[in-house]
């Protein structure tokens, strides 16, 4: 009896599950009005900001859509999407290539930031004036692993340097702290984020940036294939949506950093100069011509960088990987 | 006697043949999920992708490499976990009044997450192998102190009577009642330290590490490589269920005297 009980809970879980398969509807329609999870890559955050100012201003709900923020990793932002299970994502341009590289059919559809916002971080009495010098220095790292491996890996590149040239230090995300602390003197993080922490501290640095390097894309939007075969209508609102949201925030700093403390718990109890610090440069990062479009000479360079590290193992046809269809 | 013998083998050779078969059964019924949900690998690959990948990572060199350094860990943290725990714990156990003044911030102590504190470990003693030795003996550290008090407290009081009836000094008493005493339930402290143990390992590689079972499950997610994700996910269960084998072999070795009789004659089997 006992046995057999075991057997049904069996069975009605591979049911459940087979159902759960079958019956996946990534937005739901509410109301007339389709509610979006929007995996965001990271915790809740002033450079979030355009995306805050595009729900407070209506622009999502004008174009039918109720956004909740989901702070979950990145990575599984990317899983997610590619089994249409949630349509869009904030992700990280190389997230895209490692994706397709396994298979994921997750596609590009709107760069968000037009650089690489990865920068080398050095104190200032570490010796280093010009990229080459790092050659032989211990560099800390989040972990050999994600953006800012793939950035540094990308500046050393244009430098000559080989990875077995330096040491890199696995540290987790304490580059600041490893810099205030003295256990290191090189770091690597985002411009946006530990410069202006140190430099809040009264930490003198230098600061090489990837992008002033090589171009690679940044932060973005993207979607499946199968929502861009069967849905295209959905992702142009979202994108005119999320480049509205974008445009304001660049016009407007200063009511985009006061929409963003609904949104942001911690916001209001932080250094309000800091934050907007971050916000000023983040936009600086996000400014361009044509907001949204993806440079093919960029994608060309990230491709480059992970084939060199072993990353992925051919190259993608990158008309594949990202489109600027819903951006024009 | 020799009946009891047969029969107990009998059980025995039961009990073991029934491990390959839920292990035949588990994998069928993973096949039949993934071919029923038609899952793609990144979601959840088929045995057969795991095992190949498993193939790969031991063919280059790298599963090995990264289990030595996980293991390193583990050994490192339940050493020095332990020592503390039960040097720690024959002080309480010995003193009442110290275990009142201590026991409020001990019992504290177990409900910080060491995944909170896991990324101050790294800064305060860096990202190497120190920080990984100090997670892991903080999860082992409750465990085996509770274990080593209620050890040496359950020594009968009339044994120490004896002992002392005998002129036994101090470490007499230590060495030949108490530690044999406290010995079967510290070894049941340190069965469940040892599973920890794995845990505290993988949370110190999580937070920063370049090398390790953790490291390597972080390199699988952040390559969309589920394989490899549970190529390590495996790697770990078998280090856990390996330390628990020989923590109970020893114990079986040590603790001969204190086995019921036919547990004894198991054991001689």
């Amino acid at each position: 009896m006992l046995l057999r009980n075991k057997l049904l809970c069996l069975l009605a879980l591979i049911f459940l599950v087979a159902c759960g398969k079958v019956d996946q509807s990534p937005p739901i329609e509410k109301d007339q009005s389709i509610e979006i999870r929007l995996p965001m890559g990271y915790i809740p955050n002033i450079q979030y900001a355009p995306f805050y100012v595009a729900v407070e201003k209506g622009y999502f709900s004008d174009a039918g859509f109720e956004i909740e923020f989901d702070y979950s990793f990145e990575t599984d932002g990317v899983a997610l999407v590619g089994a249409n299970e949630l349509p869009f994502a904030i992700v990280s341009g190389e997230q895209v290539l490692l994706a397709r590289e396994q298979g994921i059919p997750v596609v590009y559809v709107m760069a968000w930031f037009q650089d690489y916002p990865i920068t080398v971080i050095s104190k200032a009495d570490a010796g280093i004036e010009k990229i080459e010098d790092l050659a032989g220095k211990t560099i800390g790292i989040p972990g050999p692993f994600g953006a800012s491996y793939i950035g540094l890996r990308a500046l050393l590149s244009e430098a000559g340097i080989l990875e077995s040239d330096v040491v890199l230090e696995s540290i987790g995300f304490t580059q600041v702290e490893a810099i205030a602390g003295g256990q290191s003197e090189i770091v690597v993080g985002y411009i946006n984020n530990e410069p202006v922490q140190l430099r809040d501290q009264g930490f003198d640095f230098d600061l090489f940036s990837i992008s002033d390097y090589v171009q690679l894309p940044a932060n973005g939007i993207i979607t499946n294939e199968k929502t861009i075969s069967e849905n295209p209508d959905m992702i142009n609102k979202f994108i005119e949506a999320s480049l509205l949201g974008l445009a304001y925030a660049i016009d407007h700093p200063e009511e985009a950093y006061e929409i963003s403390l609904k949104f942001v718990e911690s916001l209001a109890e932080q250094d309000e100069v800091v934050q907007k610090e971050i916000l000023a440069l983040s936009i600086e990062y996000w400014k361009t011509e044509k907001l949204g479009f993806s440079n093919i000479q960029a994608w060309e360079n990230m491709q480059n960088v992970l084939l060199e590290i072993g990353l992925i193992s051919k190259s993608l046809d990158l008309e594949d990987v990202f489109t600027n269809q819903f951006v024009e | 006697m020799d009946r009891v013998k047969k029969n107990m083998n009998g059980s025995r050779k039961n009990h073991w043949s029934l491990i390959p078969i839920t292990g035949i059964l588990s994998i069928l019924i993973w096949y039949f999920v993934v071919w029923l949900g038609d899952f793609q690998a990144f979601i959840l690959p088929t045995p057969q992708l795991v095992w190949l990948r498993f193939i790969r990572s031991l063919d280059d060199g790298s599963l090995l490499r990264h289990f030595s350094v996980t293991l390193g860990e583990v050994m490192g943290g339940l050493a020095v976990g332990v020592f503390t725990a039960s040097s720690l714990g024959y002080l309480l156990a010995r003193s009442r009044k110290l275990e009142r003044i201590m026991s409020p911030y001990i019992v504290a102590s177990q409900s910080v997450p060491v995944v909170a504190i896991a990324p101050l470990l790294i800064i305060w003693f860096g990202p190497g192998l120190t920080s990984k030795v100090i997670i892991c003996s903080l999860i082992v550290f409750f465990p085996i102190l509770i274990n080593t008090i209620i050890g040496l407290r359950s020594v009968p009081e009339d044994l120490y009577d004896l002992m002392r009836s005998l002129q036994a000094n101090r470490w007499q008493i230590f060495s030949l009642l108490e530690v044999p005493a406290a010995l079967p339930v510290l070894f049941g402290g340190l069965r469940i330290g040892a599973t920890l143990s794995v845990i505290g390992a993988v949370v110190g590689e999580f937070v920063g590490a370049d090398r390790g079972l953790g490291f390597l499950i972080n390199v699988g997610r952040g390559q969309y490589d589920t394989s490899l994700v549970f190529v390590a996910v495996f790697s770990l269960v078998f280090m856990a269920l390996a330390l628990y084998g020989s923590i109970t072999l020893i114990e079986n070795k040590l603790l001969k005297w204190n086995m019921r009789p036919e547990q004894r004659i198991l054991n001689d089997t």
